[in-house]
């Protein structure tokens, strides 16, 4: 039996609608996806990679990189061979003025911690809008939506600085919004991956240029269409002095590729004078993508210092005319964080390409895959690894921000930790000097050996049995939910069609297999915000569960599944995060959200969003609750209006502030929030022009605390797409 | 002569498609309640579903008992939803909201329901 038939379909969407009338209460929606194809998938044998046809044919991985490629046409000269970057001077992260948020995260050590305390949850309803900014990038006539721009300006002295979804970089007066200069990027529609987001921008202040001159203070960004790209902070024209005419261009050494295939969205930290960069590589493409390669750059010069790249692990410089970084490499996206006195950069990883196959992935590859790494930012060389996913098939890649803290132990004494949310909704605290946990991390045992020929999962996977989970117990077919029974008796049936045995239930080609945890975490980027002083960490999180199916090739192809970079390829015939080729190995991905999709409301029972309190002292949760509501979202795309606080999903981090404040926005019913940090009160929220995908910050100028917020909405989360960054003010300070 | 009524009425107009909604409900939760059940899901969906299908059609025909077996069916339903998900509103929420906004139109209909199969009953004897 099945509900295949189109009249059955029919009839079951129309019953939905008359029951879902009666009871039409809102929910989380979700994207549209290609659904898993469910039964009879296995129509080619497994084991051996087909070669693709020819209609399927991307460009041998060893093709030379075309002109196109490297972006502003940047001449590259020689390879280079590592070398050391030039010293730093302190720079505003290192201790920010009182006044200042001068970083993506704030400071150096990634807290989304503020000093400030003008804003209390006293006076708050006297928080209003101050001003709008718009940063002029949002979708042209005819281009896809592929915006989020997650962006989360810093402020430093007089000025704000921020980029746009599109990399175009800009000083804003922090009074009034009134643009002071702005850069421009010319960055092409083709660069977009599969997101356009330009997360933060980097405040340098040079140790070689004197004060007063041109370029002393420093913006630093790295583009979609990988590039570094430094302006002067005064006037935002390009340094000469840094690699040509202010660019490097990081496609060096990456060999074929195409535009949007690799890009960078996160700020590069600036670790002893080296800006290191990691890179996003487009999920599901083909085994052989581009390189996940980690590189360091001369703060001053653009100067290549050294790479780590896991499949030459002990040559650390460019390679050889004619060669490239070693590709598939697990590559890293989110947002890095060093630490100048231990001369480390903390690089969370994610998956080799290929995310849902891990047969043809090297044991070097497995080693430091959806792991944290910590490398020596002289050498290049790995000091540590700590992985969080062995063997990951399910894009647990780590989105997240590592933060740095001081944990004190039990017997009094003091380590120098870190802390790293995962997207399973396990939160790791290292020792930052050895990658040993500080708080308890067990072993256990998990599904194994899996379903898939010749690719055996772990035995075990590491659990943070020291740190409250972000999650909830694995789904039971009681906890499938719907706006009536009928609805819900067809989410009952998507659970029991599908493959599950809980959390690291393995990918499976003959039926669905439900994953959840789902790859929007847990944490995802949004990350968390921590207060050095009370101790207390707060993080926001998904509930999000996801139904996946490996295809086999011939049935991929049936699909129109094809690599980004192969030529026949049309952009939504596959897409980073839906389904997926992942050519060069036997078997394609159908990737959806656990949905309904008829009426487009999530499988599972709500919240799909929380947010969490938790006391690093103890490890105890101090409060904990749905994070969003109802209003925006409803069955059939629909907005209900309801102000129910039910929990939706969050993409976005929370910012803590000293006046005993939370904000933060993240949640798809496109509001910001201030919460009591004390009781997880909401105190205050408001309605933003677009989502507010993207972390807030605060600053204070002339005397007076301001808070803003880029509403520029996430295609993915489909809230509506703004340019508009909206800055927050009391109406009763002058 | 047919076993469905043959509106005349606004009430007989709006039995009948009282009845027509709840064939619809019924029908889709008697075909996936089978599946779900062979699958080693619930029992309940398969069940509740061939009971209001039931109570559809004979509330069709103009026979009370056809409203008297959704009525009960919506009873069990609200039982069965205490014993899965407890007190919690978000699970209780698909599970009886909808059902119980129809039963309150079924109620709705009793009286008119009942008038109406007296009235058959009379015509049916006076025939006989």
């Amino acid at each position: 039996m099945s509900a295949k038939s189109p009249m059955l379909r029919t009839l079951l969407l129309g019953a939905t609608i008359i029951a879902g009338t009666a009871g039409s209460v809102a929910l989380a929606q979700v994207p549209p996806a290609d659904q898993p194809p469910g039964n009879g998938n296995a129509t080619v044998s497994p084991g051996t990679p087909t070669p693709p046809s020819d209609a399927f044919s991307a460009p041998s991985p060893n093709a030379p990189q075309s002109p196109g490629v490297n972006a502003a046409n940047i001449p590259d000269g020689p390879p280079a061979d590592p070398s050391e970057a030039t010293p730093m001077v302190d720079q505003v992260t290192a201790n920010p003025a009182h006044d200042d948020w001068p970083g993506y995260a704030r400071d150096d050590r990634a807290t989304r911690f503020s000093p400030l305390d003008q804003i209390t949850p006293s006076n708050i309803g006297h928080l209003k809008r101050a001003f709008i900014y718009h940063t002029g990038s949002k979708p042209g006539p005819g281009q896809t939506n592929k915006w989020a721009a997650e962006t989360t300006p810093i402020k430093v002295g007089d000025g704000l600085y921020m980029c746009s979804a599109l990399n175009d970089m800009m000083r804003i007066d922090p009074a009034t919004g009134k643009e002071i200069w702005h850069f421009h990027a010319n960055e092409k529609y083709e660069s977009i991956p599969y997101t356009a987001a330009c997360k933060a921008v980097v405040y340098y202040t040079s140790s070689t240029v004197p004060e007063g001159e041109h370029c002393h203070h420093r913006i630093l960004e790295a583009t979609l269409d990988e590039r570094l790209i430094e302006v002067d902070s005064e006037d935002g024209k390009v340094c000469e002095g840094f690699g040509w005419h202010g660019m490097v261009n990081l496609m060096k050494g990456m060999g074929e590729s195409v535009p949007g295939f690799v890009a960078e969205t996160a700020p590069p930290p600036i670790v002893n004078g080296a800006i290191i960069t990691n890179q996003e590589i487009l999920d599901g493409q083909r085994r052989w993508a581009p390189s996940g390669v980690i590189r360091g750059y001369d703060a001053e010069t653009g100067r290549f210092l050294w790479a780590w790249d896991v499949n030459r692990p002990h040559e650390h410089g460019e390679p050889k005319e004619g060669e490239h970084y070693s590709r598939g490499t697990p590559n890293s996206w989110a947002a890095m964080i060093g630490d100048n006195a231990l001369g480390l950069v903390y690089v969370p990883t994610g998956n080799s390409a290929a995310d849902y196959y891990s047969a043809m992935r090297s044991p070097e590859e497995n080693r430091v895959s959806s792991a944290v790494v910590a490398i020596d930012v002289k050498t290049g060389e790995p000091r540590w690894v700590f992985q969080t996913v062995h063997k990951d098939v399910w894009d647990y890649d780590i989105g997240s921000q590592p933060t740095l803290m001081d944990f004190t132990k039990p017997d009094g004494s003091t380590v120098p930790a870190l802390i790293m949310p995962t997207k399973r909704g396990q939160t790791f605290v290292l020792d930052r000097r050895t990658g040993d946990p500080v708080l308890p991390v067990e072993e256990r045992p998990a599904p194994s050996p899996g379903m898939v020929p010749g690719d055996t999962r772990s035995p075990t996977q590491p659990w943070s049995v020291g740190m409250p989970r972000l999650g909830f117990a694995p789904l039971k077919e009681a906890d499938m939910w719907g706006m009536s029974p009928i609805d819900q008796l067809y989410c009952r049936l998507k659970y029991r069609r599908a493959h599950y045995v809980g959390e690291f239930t393995p990918p499976s080609i003959d039926k669905p297999w439900l994953e959840y945890p789902g790859y929007n975490g847990g944490s995802d980027w949004g990350s968390v915000a921590y207060d050095e002083k009370t101790g207390i960490l707060i993080a926001n999180w998904n509930n999000t569960p996801m139904y996946d199916q490996l295809v086999s090739r011939k049935k991929a192809d049936k699909l129109g599944l094809m690599p980004v970079d192969d030529p026949n390829f049309k952009p939504g015939g596959g897409g980073a995060e839906g389904a997926g080729a992942m050519a060069e190995t036997p078997y394609g991905i159908v990737v959806s959200p656990f949905w309904d999709e008829y009426t487009g409301m999530m499988c599972n029972r709500p919240p799909y969003g929380m947010i969490t309190a938790i006391d690093m002292h103890t490890q105890k949760v101090l409060w904990q609750h749905p994070l969003g509501s109802a209003r925006a979202n409803g069955p059939f795309g629909l907005p209900t209006h309801l102000p129910l606080t039910i929990g939706t999903p969050n993409n976005g981090g929370p910012v803590i502030t000293a006046g005993g404040l939370i904000f933060v926005a993240a949640t798809t019913d496109n509001m910001i929030h201030a919460f009591d940090i004390h009781t997880g009160k909401e105190v205050w929220n408001d309605v933003l022009p677009g989502g507010g995908q993207a972390t807030p910050m605060t600053y204070e100028y002339k005397g007076k605390q301001y808070v803003a917020i880029m509403a520029g909405g996430h295609h993915f989360m489909m809230t509506p797409v703004t340019d508009d960054l909206v800055v927050y003010a009391l109406d009763n300070v002058n | 002569m047919s076993a469905f009524i043959k509106p005349q009425t606004p009430a007989a107009w709006a039995i009948l498609g009282l009845a027509v909604v709840i064939v619809l409900l019924g029908l889709p939760l008697a075909y996936m309640g089978a599946e779900l059940m062979f699958l080693g899901g619930s029992w309940y969906y398969v069940i509740i579903g061939i009971a209001v299908t039931a109570a559809g059609v004979l509330m069709a025909m103009g026979r009370t008992m056809g409203a008297m077996l959704y009525l009960a069916a919506v009873g069990v339903t609200w039982l069965w939803a205490f014993w899965e998900v407890g007190f919690d509103g978000w699970g209780l929420l698909p599970r009886v909201f909808g059902p119980s906004i129809l039963a309150i139109a079924v109620l709705l209909c009793l009286p008119a329901l009942r008038r109406m199969e007296n009235a058959h009953s009379t015509s049916v004897r006076e025939v006989a």
